[in-house]
C-alpha cells in the first residue's frame, strides 16, 4: 500500500474534523477524496503531507510510518488550490527549487526542469514570473513543482477551483496523462463531482469528518450504502419503501430487486431511485416498467442534453417519498429525460402523468425515519419539533411520523393502530419512559429513541450491548447515527451488575452525550432501565433485536 | 432651499450614488472633487510648506558660510552623531521585534493574541513624554531599579542606554504594524510549499518569507527610522541635556534656539528636515516600486 491511515482523527477547538478514518490506497491508484466543504477532507489531505499534525491514529507511506515525520522529510508533492507559487521567482527558479533544496548539480537541475516542463506542456516558459502567466499556467507550474524531487505521493488540494470551465478541463487531463505517465500515487481533494467521477480510480467520500464510503465510482453511484452518498454523488429521489416477503414495494409497485434479500418480516428501507430511472407516460399501461404512482409536472427545465423535471406525488400517502423533516412540505420527485425520451412523449406542466421506475436500489442502513409517538397527537406533534429530533430527521433527509397511542405503556392493552412501528418510534422523557419504551419494544418497534425536551445534537455518542446477539445490529444504528452528527463515538465496554446505573454515571460525566445500547432480552427491561431513561437528562436510543 | 440642494447632492455623492451615475450630476461631482484638493492643498500650504520655508529661509539668513559653521560647533556635531547612532542601534532591534511580532501575530492562534495587537499600538496613542517618564520611574535613581543599578554602576537615565530605551518605545509599533497586515494577506500557502518541497526554517524565512514581504518591511524600517531620528519628548525626560553628551539633534535645537543662536539651531532643524524629507522621499520611492513589484 502507497498509503495507509489508520483511525486518524483530528479536532479543531473540541470538534472532530477528521474522524476516525482509515483507508488503504494502493500503488499508483488515483484516488479523489470528495466531500462538501467543511467535511474536513482538506485536513486529511494536509495530515498526510505533514503541515496538519494528527491527534489520534497513524499515516504510512509506503509502509513507513510517518506519523511523527516532518513535513519536509515525508517526501510528497503538493498542489494548493490558489496555486501558491513564489511570487518573487521565475518559474525555472520555482521548479528547480526542490533541486536546490537538495543540492543537486546546476546542470542536473537544467535537465529535470525541462523534462518537467514538457510533461506539464510549459517548454520556453522558463524565465516568466508567476504573475506573467495564466491561472491555468500557473497551476501548471505549481504541478511541475511538486514532482521535481520525485515525491511517492501527490497531493493535490482543489487545483482547479480556481479556473474556469475550459481550462479546468484540459488541465484535468494533463494531470491524469502525468499521472499515468509517471505512475505516482495521488490523491485529489474536491466538491466537485463531475471532476471526481472523471479523474478517480477510486473515491473516497467524505462528510463531517468521517469517510463514510470508498470504492470504484461506479459502483458507489449505482450502489451507495448511505443516504449522503446516495444523494451527494448525482441526485437520488429517497423513496421509504416496505421490505416485505414478496419484494421492495414502492408506492403501488412491488420491485423483485436483485440486490433484495426476502424478510419474512416486513420492515421499513430507504430504496434510492435515480432521476434517470424514473420514466414517465400517460398511463399506467405504457409505462413499461412498474407503475408506481400517479403525477402532476410541476416543473420543466431544459438543461441542454437532458431534460430535468419536478414531479408533484399525487396521493402522497400511498407514495411515502422521503421530504424533508418538515411533514408538510409536498414531496417532489425529480426526474430527468434524455432527447429521444422527450421526443416520444412531449409534456408540459400541470400534465398529469403515470411515474415508473426502472431500478431501485435499497440502502442497508438501518435507520429508515422516525415517528414520534404519545399519548396524544397534540403531545406527538410536540415532540416532533423537539431540536434534535428535527435536526436529525433534517440531516437523515427523512420525515417523522406522528403516531398517538392512548395506551402506551399500560402493559395489558395493545397498539391502537394494526399498522407496525416502523423506523425508529421516538418517546419523550417523561416519568415511566422505560415502561413505555418496553411496551414499543414487546409490540415491535426495534428501535426507541428516548429524548429529554431540550436535548441538543450531542458531541459524543456512547455505545454499549447487553449482549453479544445485538451487537451487529447496535453497531449499524451507531454508525448511521455517526454519519449525519459530528460526534465521537465510544464504546463501552463490559460493565458491573448494574449497568444502568453505570452508563447513567458515564452520561453525567461530561455535558453533549447520547447513549445508543443494543438489548436482546426484554424481561425486567423497565425495572432495569429505569434510571436511565425515566425523566432522564439523555437522549437514549434503543436497539432492540430478538435474539434468532 | 437652493443653498440646501447643494449639500443635499454634495451628499449623495459622497455616498456614491451621484458619481456612479454618467450625466446630470456630473458637474456636481467636479465640484466636489475641487472643493476636496482645494481644501487639502490650502491645509498643506499653511501647515506644513510654510513651515518649512522658514526653517531654510531662518537657517541661510546670514549666509551659506554662517550656516555651514554652525556645523563646526563640537556639541552639534556631537548631537548629530548620538542620534544616527541611536537609529543605528535602535532601527535593527525594531526590526527583529517587528518580524517576531508580525510572524506570530499572522501564523499562530494563541492566548492574548488580541492582547498583544493591542499593545503594539499602545507607543502610538501614549503620549511622548510618558513613554520618557516611564524610564525614569522604572530605572531612575528613586526608581524601582535604581538603586540596584547605582550599585553596580549602570547609569540609564541621562545616559545612552536610556535615550535608546525611550527611542525602541516610541519607534517600535511602525515595523510590526506594517508587517501584520501584509502577512496576514498573503497567507502561509508559499511557506507550506517550500516546507513540502523540503527546505528548513532557515531556507523557507530567507528564499521565501522575506522576499515576499521586503517592501512592507523596508516601508517600516523606513517609518521607524524616521521617528527614531526625529523623537523629541520622550528623549527629552530621559536625556538629561547634558551639552556634547546626552542632547541628540532635536534636542540640540531647543537649546540652541532657547540661547537665541537662531542660525544654528535652523541649521540642526534644516538637517533634520532634510533627513525627513530624504527618508519621505525614499518612502514613495520604495512604494513605487514595491506596487510594481507586487
Amino acid at each position: 500500500m502507497s498509503i495507509t491511515l489508520d483511525q486518524v482523527t483530528k479536532h479543531y477547538g473540541g470538534v472532530p474534523v477528521v474522524n476516525d478514518v482509515s483507508l488503504d490506497i494502493g500503488d499508483g491508484e488515483f484516488f479523489v477524496l470528495l466531500g462538501p466543504s467543511g467535511s474536513g477532507k482538506s485536513t486529511l489531505l494536509r495530515a498526510i503531507a505533514g503541515l496538519t499534525g494528527v491527534d489520534y491514529g497513524r499515516i504510512s507511506l509506503h509502509g513507513r510510518d510517518v506519523t511523527e515525520v516532518a513535513a519536509r522529510k515525508r517526501g510528497v508533492g503538493l498542489v494548493f488550490q490558489n496555486y501558491a507559487l513564489f511570487r518573487h521567482m521565475t518559474v525555472a527558479d520555482n521548479i528547480e527549487f526542490a533541486l536546490r533544496v537538495r543540492h543537486m548539480r546546476a546542470s542536473h537541475r537544467r535537465e529535470r526542469r525541462r523534462e518537467l516542463l514538457r510533461l506539464v506542456a510549459l517548454e520556453g516558459m522558463d524565465d516568466r514570473l508567476p504573475a506573467q502567466l495564466s491561472g491555468g499556467q500557473q497551476q501548471r507550474v505549481a504541478v511541475a513543482r511538486a514532482l521535481a524531487h520525485k515525491p511517492e505521493v501527490l497531493l493535490l488540494d482543489e487545483p482547479f477551483g480556481a479556473l474556469d470551465a475550459k481550462i479546468r478541463e484540459e488541465l484535468r487531463r494533463t494531470i491524469r496523462e502525468v499521472q499515468r505517465e509517471l505512475g505516482i500515487t495521488t490523491v485529489l481533494v474536491t466538491h466537485d463531482q463531475e471532476e471526481a467521477f472523471a479523474m478517480a480510480d477510486r473515491l473516497g467520500i467524505m462528510n463531517l469528518g468521517r469517510l463514510l464510503e470508498a470504492g470504484v465510482p461506479h459502483e458507489l453511484y449505482s450502489r451507495p450504502a448511505t443516504r449522503f452518498v446516495a444523494t451527494f454523488l448525482g441526485a437520488a429521489n429517497l423513496f421509504l419503501a416496505r421490505n416485505g416477503a414478496e419484494g421492495i414495494h414502492v408506492g403501488a409497485a412491488t420491485i423483485a430487486s436483485h440486490e433484495h434479500s426476502p424478510q419474512p418480516r416486513e420492515h421499513e428501507v430507504v430504496a434510492v431511485v435515480r432521476p434517470e430511472e424514473v420514466v414517465v407516460a400517460a398511463t399506467p399501461a405504457e409505462l413499461g416498467s412498474r407503475f408506481v404512482a400517479q403525477g402532476v409536472v410541476d416543473e420543466m427545465v431544459f438543461a441542454g442534453a437532458l431534460e430535468r423535471l419536478r414531479l408533484r406525488l399525487e396521493d402522497g400517502s400511498a407514495a411515502p417519498l422521503l421530504a424533508t423533516a418538515d411533514a408538510a412540505a409536498t414531496p417532489y420527485l425529480e426526474v430527468t429525460r434524455t432527447q429521444p425520451e422527450q421526443r416520444a412523449f412531449e409534456l408540459h406542466p400541470g400534465q398529469s402523468v403515470a411515474i415508473g421506475v426502472r431500478r431501485v436500489h435499497v440502502l442497508p442502513t438501518p435507520l429508515s425515519s422516525f415517528t414520534a409517538c404519545a399519548a396524544s397527537s397534540a403531545a406527538a406533534e410536540t415532540l416532533a419539533r423537539q431540536p434534535l429530533l428535527a435536526e436529525l430527521a433534517a440531516r437523515m433527509k427523512t420525515r417523522i411520523g406522528i403516531r398517538p397511542e392512548p395506551q402506551l405503556g399500560a402493559s395489558a392493552a395493545g397498539p391502537e393502530e394494526s399498522a407496525p412501528f416502523v423506523g425508529a418510534t421516538v418517546i419523550s422523557c417523561e416519568p415511566q419512559a422505560a415502561q413505555r419504551a418496553e411496551w414499543l419494544l414487546r409490540h415491535g418497534a426495534n428501535e426507541v429513541l428516548v429524548l429529554p425536551a431540550q436535548a441538543t445534537v450531542p458531541q459524543r455518542v456512547l455505545i454499549h450491548w447487553m449482549d453479544e446477539a445485538v451487537r451487529p445490529a447496535t453497531l449499524a444504528v451507531s454508525e448511521s447515527v455517526l454519519r449525519h452528527v459530528p460526534a465521537e463515538a465510544e464504546y463501552v465496554g463490559t460493565l458491573s451488575r448494574e449497568v444502568a446505573q453505570e452508563l447513567a454515571r458515564r452520561l453525567s460525566e461530561a455535558p453533549g452525550q447520547m447513549l445508543i445500547v443494543g438489548v436482546s432480552d426484554l424481561a425486567r427491561f423497565a425495572e432495569r432501565f429505569s434510571p436511565l431513561l425515566d425523566g432522564g437528562r439523555w437522549p437514549v436510543l434503543v436497539v432492540h433485536r430478538a435474539p434468532s | 432651499m437652493a443653498g440646501r440642494l447643494p449639500v443635499a447632492a454634495a451628499l449623495a455623492v459622497l455616498q456614491g450614488d451621484a458619481a456612479t451615475r454618467p450625466g446630470q450630476n456630473t458637474w456636481l461631482s467636479a465640484l466636489v472633487r475641487w472643493l476636496f484638493i482645494a481644501t487639502s492643498l490650502a491645509f498643506l500650504a499653511a501647515l506644513l510648506i510654510a513651515p518649512l520655508v522658514t526653517v531654510f529661509a531662518m537657517a541661510l539668513e546670514r549666509g551659506f558660510e554662517a550656516y555651514l559653521v554652525s556645523f563646526a560647533d563640537p556639541d552639534t556635531q556631537a548631537a548629530i552623531r548620538l542620534t544616527l547612532i541611536t537609529a543605528a542601534v535602535v532601527v535593527p532591534i525594531n526590526i527583529v521585534f517587528g518580524l517576531a511580532a508580525a510572524w506570530a501575530i499572522a501564523k499562530f492562534e494563541f492566548r492574548g493574541k488580541s492582547m498583544l495587537i493591542t499593545l503594539i499600538d499602545l507607543p502610538l496613542a501614549v503620549s511622548p513624554v510618558i513613554s520618557g517618564m516611564v524610564f525614569v520611574l522604572l530605572f531612575g535613581l528613586h526608581g524601582w531599579f535604581g538603586v540596584w543599578l547605582q550599585r553596580h554602576d549602570i547609569s540609564v537615565i541621562f545616559a545612552l542606554p536610556g535615550i535608546m530605551l525611550a527611542t525602541m518605545f516610541v519607534t517600535f509599533p511602525y515595523v510590526a504594524r506594517e508587517l501584520i497586515p501584509l502577512m496576514q494577506q498573503l497567507g502561509n500557502d508559499e511557506e507550506e510549499a517550500a516546507i513540502t518541497l523540503g527546505a528548513g526554517g532557515w531556507m523557507t524565512f530567507f528564499k521565501v518569507t522575506l522576499p515576499k514581504i521586503r517592501w512592507g518591511l523596508l516601508y517600516g524600517v523606513i517609518l521607524s527610522n524616521a521617528r527614531a531620528m526625529g523623537e523629541f519628548g520622550a528623549v527629552s525626560v530621559v536625556s538629561g541635556h547634558i551639552r556634547g553628551l546626552t542632547t541628540t539633534m532635536p534636542l540640540q535645537i531647543e537649546i540652541l534656539y532657547n540661547e537665541y543662536n537662531f542660525v544654528g539651531a535652523f541649521a540642526v532643524a534644516s538637517l533634520l528636515t532634510l533627513l525627513a524629507v530624504v527618508t519621505l522621499e525614499v518612502k514613495t520611492l520604495v512604494e513605487r516600486t514595491g506596487y510594481r513589484g507586487r
